[in-house]
């Protein structure tokens, strides 16, 4: 068996050693609950303060400003679910987000709208990235939050986050970007571009599952999910996963430090994977291609061909690839990305997503450049398709 | 060598055998429905039997994926079954399931991944291109193949037909299959998980569909003696809802979509001398009228002589030895010859003989 290799780092990445490194006293001798009053406590306190401080440097934020929670999901909900009430109370009534979401946020927004919120959806080109010429429909006075992701995660798309929070912010409503794609990969500098509230994850940078953060803007009225005590000012009660906190930081700190030569090598390995397959397979689509990308993900369709059977050819010869949107079974299901961006049915059966990252190599492109119109020819073959 | 396994113990120590074999396994869990909300303490999509077969691939340390048949499936089984009870028959899903879903959709998934052989857990065996019932004759479900195409049998693989199940099941402790060697078995269609196929109806063709509305029970001669609540919760030879104050045991002996009636009788009024089948399929060359052979037309039911009075397009008739009670449209025709199957079809109605006795089922 050739050496595996991993083109999935937009489902989940290694934990850096750097990291693992960084946890480990808060799972041994430094184990202390950050609110109590001796040493324990306060050297956990201390850590979880200065991991709040890292985190925020990253992204241009005060360490007010960051919020540490279980993930990208709950970040997400609390973005979009936490400033309801009160914006509700000022008569903002609608929810404003675009239909190539993350779950997280499309679930969140579908919830809320059975409370009675109005949903309303901005325009998507068939390039996979928001109409600008749709803002202006949707976008006005009664807006109580919108939530536009920044970097899509099934094919990588840049959407115009600054341009869209500038309109919401004319009209008085709270921009939220999901940016757990986009943080390590674009630069992100919340002094510059104006959001109200940012989600990141930690697992997508080399950090373990179960840790995320958001950046709340000062001055954001946001209602905690949870209810508890006072940790992270009662917005997020419950006892800080201080070990978490720290290897984000840790995760973070890195990808920004590493952000211009890991995004141009990414980029490099990415367009030589993307010519190597098209030059071979003529007729395969590029989901977003013309669009403005992030460095780190491809996603193409070859017609006559199907993801699901696509995807376990690859695993079988120990390549790691995914559709871009999975079932909570496992098994593949037409992605609604691809559907909102108008790609033909028989085309979005068959998209398949390769994320590059830290695990990839310029051995891992040619080999995959060399399988992958192997497995579409035999394909294509099974399914009478020339 | 791809295996289709359900999460349950037979096709999970069928794979186990074949990974001990040395074949080259690869496990498939096919995604078939969603119960949706109607069965709110399992979760959706037969998530814990596909999270039990991928345990046990895990364990045998071979690649194991999750197959999205549920279009297929929905259309070629569920839409059928459905449309069957509409039509005052009573349908057996796992038929068409074997016939469409696994041995030819899933098979193309084979091919896809160069997979020469298709296994699943299966009780009945193979031997030289046909197929034989499977040795514990409790369990044997031979019945329920004989739709496949004759081509495919070559390629099946059922291990667990050479064993009983208790036989499976103690194989399964062996093998440290601890996931599902006492899981209890479900005696359920898979997509009808509490039983109630008229639920499955009624979301399909919606409540007030005729086979679910009320309808008269009626005698042979048409004498009206009672009300029923939709023909669809009815099948052939039932004694359940069947109104007594007779002065012997009644049954149901027809099922009439077109003025919704169900017919009801003695015992005597169910049994048949002959019997119909339609799509016709043979699993060896096919037999001329004339014939000897044994049918079987339910589960489990006793193998009976028999002689092909008739064959027409894919229609078959047969004239049965003796007679055999409650032969039910829909359910299936199997032909035998010992343990050998010959193949099968689906039962349109008791047969000539049938009609003197049965002069219901011939309206």
């Amino acid at each position: 068996m050739p050496q595996p290799v991993y083109l999935d780092h937009a489902a989940t990445t290694p934990v850096r050693p750097e990291v693992v490194a960084a946890m480990e006293p808060f799972y041994g001798p430094r184990f202390g609950n950050p609110s109590s009053v001796h040493r324990w406590g306060r050297e956990a306190r201390a850590a979880l303060d200065e991991a709040r401080e890292r985190v925020a440097r990253c992204l241009g934020a005060k360490p007010d400003e960051v919020c540490f929670t279980s993930g990208g999901t709950e970040a997400d909900n609390l973005a979009i679910l936490g400033p309801l009430r009160s914006q509700r109370a000022k008569g903002r009534t609608a929810i404003v987000t675009s239909p190539i979401e993350h779950k997280a946020v499309l679930e969140t927004v579908h919830h809320a709208a059975r409370d009675g919120v109005t949903e309303r959806m901005l325009g998507v080109l068939p390039n996979g990235v928001v109409d600008l010429s749709s803002v202006d429909d949707v976008v006005d006075d009664s807006v109580a939050v919108c939530t536009v992701m920044w970097v899509n995660n099934e094919i990588g798309t840049i959407q115009p986050v600054p341009e869209i929070a500038k309109a919401v912010k004319a009209r008085g409503g709270v921009m939220h970007t999901d940016a757990v794609q986009a943080f390590g990969k674009l630069a992100i500098d919340v002094k510059t571009v104006p959001v109200d509230l940012l989600t990141i994850s930690g697992h997508k940078i080399g950090a373990p599952k179960g840790v995320g953060a958001m950046f709340i803007r000062r001055g954001t009225q946001i209602d905690p999910m949870f209810h508890g005590g006072s940790q992270d000012r009662g917005r997020r009660p419950g006892t800080e996963n201080v070990a978490a906190a720290v290897a984000l930081a840790c995760a973070a700190e890195l990808a920004i430090a590493e952000h211009d030569a890991e995004c141009t090598r990414l980029a490099s390995l990415r367009d030589a994977l993307e010519e190597g397959l098209v030059a071979r397979i003529p007729d395969a689509v590029v989901h977003g291609r013309g669009a403005p990308r992030a460095a780190h993900i491809l996603n193409l369709s070859v017609p006559g061909t199907d993801s699901e059977s696509l995807l376990m050819a690859l695993d079988l010869a120990g390549v790691a690839a995914s559709s871009g949107s999975a079932c909570q079974s496992g098994s593949v299901t037409p992605s609604h990305v691809l559907r909102a961006m108008g790609v033909r049915p028989e085309l979005a059966v068959a998209a398949i997503r390769m994320s590059l990252g830290a695990l990839t190599t310029p051995e891992c492109v040619s080999r995959v450049v060399e399988l992958f119109p192997a497995l579409i020819a035999k394909a294509r073959r099974l399914s009478g398709v020339a | 060598m791809l295996v289709a396994m359900s999460g349950g113990v037979d096709s999970s120590v069928a794979a186990a055998m074949l990974v001990e074999q040395g074949y080259d396994v690869i496990g498939a869990t096919m995604k078939l429905f969603c119960y949706g909300d109607d069965v709110p303490d399992r979760p959706c999509c037969s998530l814990d039997s596909i999270n039990d077969a991928r345990r046990v691939c895990e364990k045998l340390g071979v690649p194991h994926y999750v197959l999205n048949l549920e279009s297929a499936f929905s259309r070629d089984v569920i839409d059928d079954f459905v449309a069957e009870y509409a039509a005052g028959r009573t349908p057996i899903p796992c038929v068409r399931c074997n016939t469409f879903t696994k041995f030819r959709d899933l098979l193309r998934k084979a091919d896809a991944l160069d997979a020469p052989w298709i296994a699943t857990g299966h009780y009945a065996r193979t031997r030289n291109g046909e197929l034989l019932r499977g040795r514990d004759a409790g369990k044997d479900q031979s019945y329920f193949l004989w739709g496949i195409d004759r081509s495919v049998v070559r390629r099946m693989l059922l291990p667990v037909g050479e064993m009983t199940k208790p036989e499976t099941r103690d194989r399964a402790r062996a093998l440290g299959l601890t996931v599902v060697a006492d899981k209890v078995e479900s005696q359920d269609i898979c997509f009808v998980p509490d039983g109630d196929h008229a639920k499955i109806i009624a979301r399909r063709l919606g409540a007030d569909t005729p086979s679910l509305a009320r309808g008269p029970v009626v005698l042979v001669d048409g004498t009206v003696v009672g009300e029923h609540e939709g023909y669809a919760r009815y099948t052939i030879g039932q004694r359940r809802g069947v109104p007594g104050g007779f002065s012997e045991p009644m049954y149901v002996v027809g099922i009439r979509p077109a003025d919704r009636a169900v017919v009801i009788g003695p015992r005597d009024a169910l049994l048949g001398r002959g019997v119909v089948a339609s799509e016709m399929n043979w699993l060896v060359d096919a037999l001329p009228v004339g014939s000897p052979v044994q049918v079987q037309v339910r589960h489990r039911g006793t193998p009976t002589p028999a002689e092909i009075v008739r064959m027409q397009g894919g229609e078959i008739e047969l004239a049965l030895e003796e007679p055999v009670a409650a032969i039910t449209p829909g359910q299936s025709l199997v032909l035998y010859d010992g343990e050998r199957v010959l193949g099968g079809g689906f039962i349109e109605r008791g047969g000539a003989a049938a009609r003197m006795t049965l002069p219901v089922l011939a309206a």
